[in-house]
């Protein structure tokens, strides 16, 4: 022992140096080898998918976020009855904002021929801050972007159909109050057209210069206006100045931006997000996945090069330090590829979104290519490192007694690292508790699933000999004795299957929801303000023009004045949320200051409490049958004769409210009170953009009450046209048109549709990149088991067909385990993250299963194909060299 | 002399489902430096055992193992790593190449791992001695095997051992090129004054050894030395 000291001293000063070189050209020739190639690939593979679909989500989720600020004209809005104090236009402005604001009223507009309601909205000069004014020269002429803002003083621009109603031309003079104007342009749209109060849309808009209001004289005391203050600039400054705003002690004022302006885009933007990033956590767990196994492999194949390094004296650290240069020359290389072709990915995906993406994409920010690095990196050490690392323990022995087992090395793997791994990446990415849960439960269910099934299946008969007789029996006894194998591949296979099954279905079902949503033909203008004797005129205007009529509701508001004799609870106490504004409940706020009865109703539908009593106005409806999109969901739907007397409630409204079925409630309308009792709950889409009621009431109860009727049209281009002959025919009617507001969420439903199909596809090939990887995973066994046979005498039809057997198998059985865990995933997900309800997908018990046989008995065929066709000879000497 | 191995009251057992398993019983043996010696016996008569014991690649059950004067019994297996670095080399019955160097770089790996400059040069030398030098940038797969075992002797002399173990280093030849291996293993041998340790089947190899120990079932049953 005297010299061992100096000699320790001596070999621990080799220089890294060296080992960096030795590692490196181990690096080199493995690649050219083929043996890194696949464990790259993985980790080119999980950097590629989700810096591809970080860059992607990064660049639409800014696009749809300025789209759908563009719905706004701008980022945040201030809204309120009366006009915000001027200083916090100043504040906004000193805090780097840029601002803008309008005044909206309805008022009537005349010309040497003719008059009409129009929607009178006054902007300043800057208006509007996000997207664009289209204008024509002509009306319904070719529409072109404005290159000012607004029009100027003096000047107004009119939409289209406002000039033949005035007998008017582009040029002529036409008068709003006290003040004359010459009508400049066509308007044809603006970017927030369909926003804020009924009041900016009662009629055909007139857009005018904030400095001419004065003039107009129309605005006095008591006169019903809406004010609104526009901001837009970068979203800290924002949140800054919405904080100091909040601090503010004046209120009445509601700064809001597009999410809380509309709940349909906040809806399909929110589910979009969580899609999308569902997508990219099955990529990084596939691509994990596929690591794992690819590492594992290149260690099994390693355990021979690391016990000749040991022969010839390398250290347990040595082979450490030798094996994370590699890795760490992989990461490398992996971080720089697969940004690389994330990028390229994104644009293609952007390319082929070419027509579904028109407006122009801001560019990404760099924090994509970080998440894409940080995955390959907590890939590496969780997946990778473990299986590596293992090497040092191999013993130098190795090389003496070829015999000698090493395998329990790469099952001892920590593989709590790459659990903790997964756990950390899932969190990371959905920043999402319930989403993790969900995925981490999923992943839970299957392994235990995995277990039982495999208990029962695979220990169902002893595993004595190879049973070389025939191909099942060959193939049987081959997944019994490689049971910890073939559980590992059916665990690997069916998450793998059941990531593709869950995103594809989702994807399916989001889009037919959406589809269901808004279908192609969904009527886009709102009619109210309909007497009973106006309804049969109409009936028949319209059928003259070949425009189709849907059902005319009669439509009142009712007060609820109490629930089983107690006054009502507030619905929305337990949230800010001022209740839900559908069309329905907005177009009662409209029918209320209709120029018709010219009283003004408190347009606040919501929680008008009086000192004595709290009474809840909604506005109803009495129909005899159950409108579409409405669904029973407890009690029943009134039929036959005398059934005066019951209303049927919208479920959440109910529970909401504390009302059950059977619960009297009393109502008042007018001056009458009405009693009525609970007979059924309906679910309602609220999201449909058709008339949708909390309460419906029977027939008999409120029709001596008199009511206006309320009905849909669709009117596409120049049908519009037929609006003004509508009016002229029925002047006291209100239209409130819809149809920009829909085809914009329809546009951004389409965007965020080509997106999905997009991850979906991606997913997929990180799914094909897992199951190939873990076949040739198992591919050096089966090699030495087949080849042995072969030398036996076993013909290659048995072999492949045997190959075939065994592989369909273990996928038949990753196909059904997938099917159900993915079935018990979309039923939470869809349930719980996508406020979707969840149908079980009948065809998916046979596709699943049916899918999985077929697909990994070709790929595993395929990869083993060599099996057959190398000389049993070679086999046996490549494997024990 | 010193002896460059010795081997104290050396014994090894493994654990098997039907018991201890004695592989060998208390052997004492002392190996002078340049000494040539071969190890024979019958199959799992304890031979490739006692080489790896002797190797430092595994340890006894007891017993001391000293080579070159360190008691390899007492180490771990970093410290045994090192002194197989510095002091052994090893010729193997299945060659024990790594496949994806070059025959050049396969020889290079120890001197390296020395933390020597000039690894290619002495590389190139050796397989220049052994006879391959038009074969340096050739893949393990790419020779035959004799040429692979005429790899891994330039290697085992790269590291400038003291000690040479072989494994059967005829066992995977055909009797012409394993003659030819053999005839250049101990002229090397001789040219490095190395000590040979050999494990083997074959009379005519162990003939060539100027000593013999043969192994009955763990234990030494004849010793015998000539010239």
């Amino acid at each position: 022992m005297s010299d061992q000291g100096s000699k320790s001293v001596n070999g621990a000063g080799l220089q890294r140096l060296t080992l960096i070189r030795i590692a490196l050209r181990l690096l080199w020739r493995d690649w050219r080898g083929g043996e890194l190639k696949l464990l790259l690939f993985a980790m080119i593979m999980a950097v590629t998918s989700v810096s591809g679909i970080a860059l992607f989500t990064d660049r639409l989720e800014r696009a749809l976020l300025q789209e759908s600020a563009n719905m706004l004209a701008a980022d945040r809005v201030l809204s309120g009855r009366t006009q915000p104090p001027r200083e916090w236009l100043q504040e906004a402005e000193s805090r780097g904002l840029q601002t803008a604001e309008f005044v909206a009223f309805a008022s009537m507009v005349f010309s040497d021929q003719g008059n009409m309601l129009v929607s009178a909205k006054a902007v300043s000069d800057a208006y509007p801050l996000r997207g664009e004014l289209q204008v024509a020269d002509r009306p319904f002429g070719p529409p072109y972007v404005s290159d000012q803002g607004g029009p100027e003083p003096g000047e107004v621009w009119v939409e289209s159909r406002i000039l033949p109603a005035l007998g008017a031309e582009v040029g002529d003079s036409i008068y709003l109050g006290d003040a004359e104007f010459v009508v400049s342009r066509v308007l044809v749209q603006e970017p927030d057209r369909q926003q804020g109060g009924m009041m900016e849309n009662a009629g055909p808009r007139l857009l005018m210069h904030l400095e001419d209001v004065p003039a107009t004289n129309i605005i006095q005391p008591g006169s019903r206006l809406t004010y609104r203050y526009l901001f837009a600039g970068d979203q800290a400054a924002l949140e800054t100045f919405a904080d100091w705003l909040q601090s503010q002690p004046e209120n009445g004022f509601r700064l809001s931006d597009v999410r809380d302006e509309s709940q349909e885009v906040a809806e399909a933007l929110g589910r979009a997000e969580s899609f999308l990033m569902l997508g990219s956590l099955f990529a990084v767990l596939l691509a994990g996945i596929a690591i794992a196994l690819t590492a594992r492999r290149y260690s099994e194949r390693h355990f021979d090069y690391a016990a000749i390094l040991k022969t010839i004296g390398c250290t347990a650290g040595q082979i450490s330090a030798i094996y994370f240069v590699i890795l760490a020359a992989l990461l490398v290389l992996a971080v720089v590829l697969g940004s690389v072709l994330g990028w390229l990915v994104h644009e293609a995906i952007l390319m082929a979104l070419a027509s579904v993406i028109p407006i122009q994409l801001p560019e990404a920010s760099f924090l994509p290519y970080t998440i894409g690095a940080a995955t390959a990196l907590i890939c590496l050490f969780a997946f990778a490192l473990p299986p590596l690392l293992a090497l040092k323990h191999i013993s130098p022995l190795r090389v003496l007694r070829k015999d000698l087992d090493d395998s329990h090395l790469s099952t001892r793997l920590p593989y709590a690292l790459g659990l903790a791994g997964a756990l950390v990446l899932i969190l990371w990415y959905s920043q999402d508790l319930l989403i993790s849960a969900i995925l981490v439960a999923a992943v839970a269910g299957v392994a235990v699933t995995l277990g039982l099934l495999s208990l029962l299946l695979l220990r169902s008969g002893s595993a004595v000999g190879m049973r070389a007789g025939s191909a099942s029996m060959l193939a049987m006894s081959a997944v019994r004795r490689r049971r910890r194998q073939s559980v590992l591949q059916v665990l690997v296979f069916s998450l793998t299957i059941m990531s593709l099954l869950t995103l594809a279905l989702l994807r399916t079902d989001l889009i037919r929801d959406w589809q269901a949503q808004l279908p192609e033909n969904t009527p886009n203008h709102f009619m109210m303000n309909i007497t009973e004797s106006q309804v049969d005129g109409m009936e028949a205007f319209l059928a003259q023009r070949d425009i189709a009529t849907n059902a005319f509701y009669p439509m009142m508001t009712a007060g609820l004045v109490s629930v089983n004799g107690e006054p009502p609870r507030n619905p929305w106490d337990d949230d800010d949320d001022e209740g839900q504004q559908n069309l329905t409940e907005r177009s009662g706020q409209l029918n209320e200051m209709s120029p018709q009865d010219g009283q003004s109703a408190d347009a606040q539908s919501e929680g008008e409490e009086g000192e004595r009593e709290r009474v809840i106005n909604r506005q109803v409806t009495y129909t005899d049958s159950l409108p579409p999109d409405n669904q029973i969901v407890a009690g029943e739907w009134w039929s036959g004769a005398d059934i005066a007397g019951q209303v049927s409630v919208e479920d959440d409204y109910a529970s909401r409210l504390g009302v059950s079925l059977g619960d009297e409630l009393v109502f008042r309308v007018g001056e009458d009170e009405v009693t009525v009792t609970v007979t059924s709950m309906r679910s309602v889409r609220w999201d449909n953009m058709q008339p949708n009621f909390f309460f419906i009431f029977s027939p008999g109860t409120l029709d001596y009450l008199g009511a206006t009727y309320l009905s849909t049209l669709l009117l596409e281009g120049e049908e519009k046209l037929q609006l003004n002959e509508l009016l002229r025919q029925f002047p006291t009617i209100v239209v409130l048109e819809v149809d920009a507001l829909i085809e914009q969420i329809q546009t951004i439903i389409a965007q965020v549709s080509s997106a999905i199909e997009l991850i979906a596809v991606l997913v997929l090939l990180s799914g094909a990149l897992v199951l190939l990887a873990c076949v040739n995973a198992t591919l050096d066994e089966r090699f030495r088991e087949n080849a042995i046979l072969r030398t036996l005498g076993a013909g290659r039809r048995l072999i492949l067909n045997a190959l075939l057997l065994e592989f369909a198998f273990i996928g038949l059985l990753a196909g059904l385990i997938a099917t159900i865990g993915a079935e018990l995933s979309l039923y939470y997900l869809q349930t719980q993250v996508f406020g979707q309800d969840f149908r079980l997908h009948y065809w998916v018990w046979f596709a699943g299963p049916l899918a999985g046989t077929i697909i990994i008995a070709a790929l595993g065929v395929n990869a083993t194909r060599r099996v057959v066709n190398t000389s049993p000879l070679a086999v046996l000497r490549q494997l024990t060299v | 002399m010193t002896a460059i191995l010795e081997a104290r009251h050396l014994a090894k057992q493994v654990s098997t489902s039907e018991g201890q398993l004695v592989i060998l019983k208390d052997i004492n043996l002392s190996i002078e430096p340049a000494e040539t010696v071969a190890i024979v016996g019958a199959s799992g008569s304890g031979k490739s055992t006692l080489l790896g014991l002797m190797a430092g690649l595994d340890t006894a059950s007891s017993g001391d193992m000293l080579l070159d004067g360190d008691n390899l019994s007492a180490m771990n297996e970093d410290e045994r790593a090192i002194i197989r670095g510095q002091s052994v080399g090893f010729v193997f019955q299945s060659f024990q190449l790594l496949p994806s160097l070059t025959a050049l770089e396969n020889v290079m790996l120890p001197i390296e791992l020395k933390n020597d400059s000039d690894a290619r040069g002495k590389a190139a030398r050796l397989l220049q001695r052994v006879g391959l030098e038009s074969r340096l940038h050739h893949y393990p797969n790419q020779l035959s095997g004799g040429e692979q075992q005429r790899v891994a002797i330039a290697r085992a002399f790269a590291s400038e051992a003291r000690i040479l173990f072989a494994d059967e280093p005829t066992g995977n030849l055909d009797t012409a090129t394993g003659a030819k291996v053999i005839d250049l293993l101990f002229s090397l041998n001789a040219e490095f004054s190395t000590t040979l340790v050999l494990v083997t089947h074959d009379d005519r190899l162990a003939a060539r050894c100027k000593r013999v120990i043969r192994l009955v079932a763990g234990d030494i049953t004849e010793d015998s030395r000539h010239e």
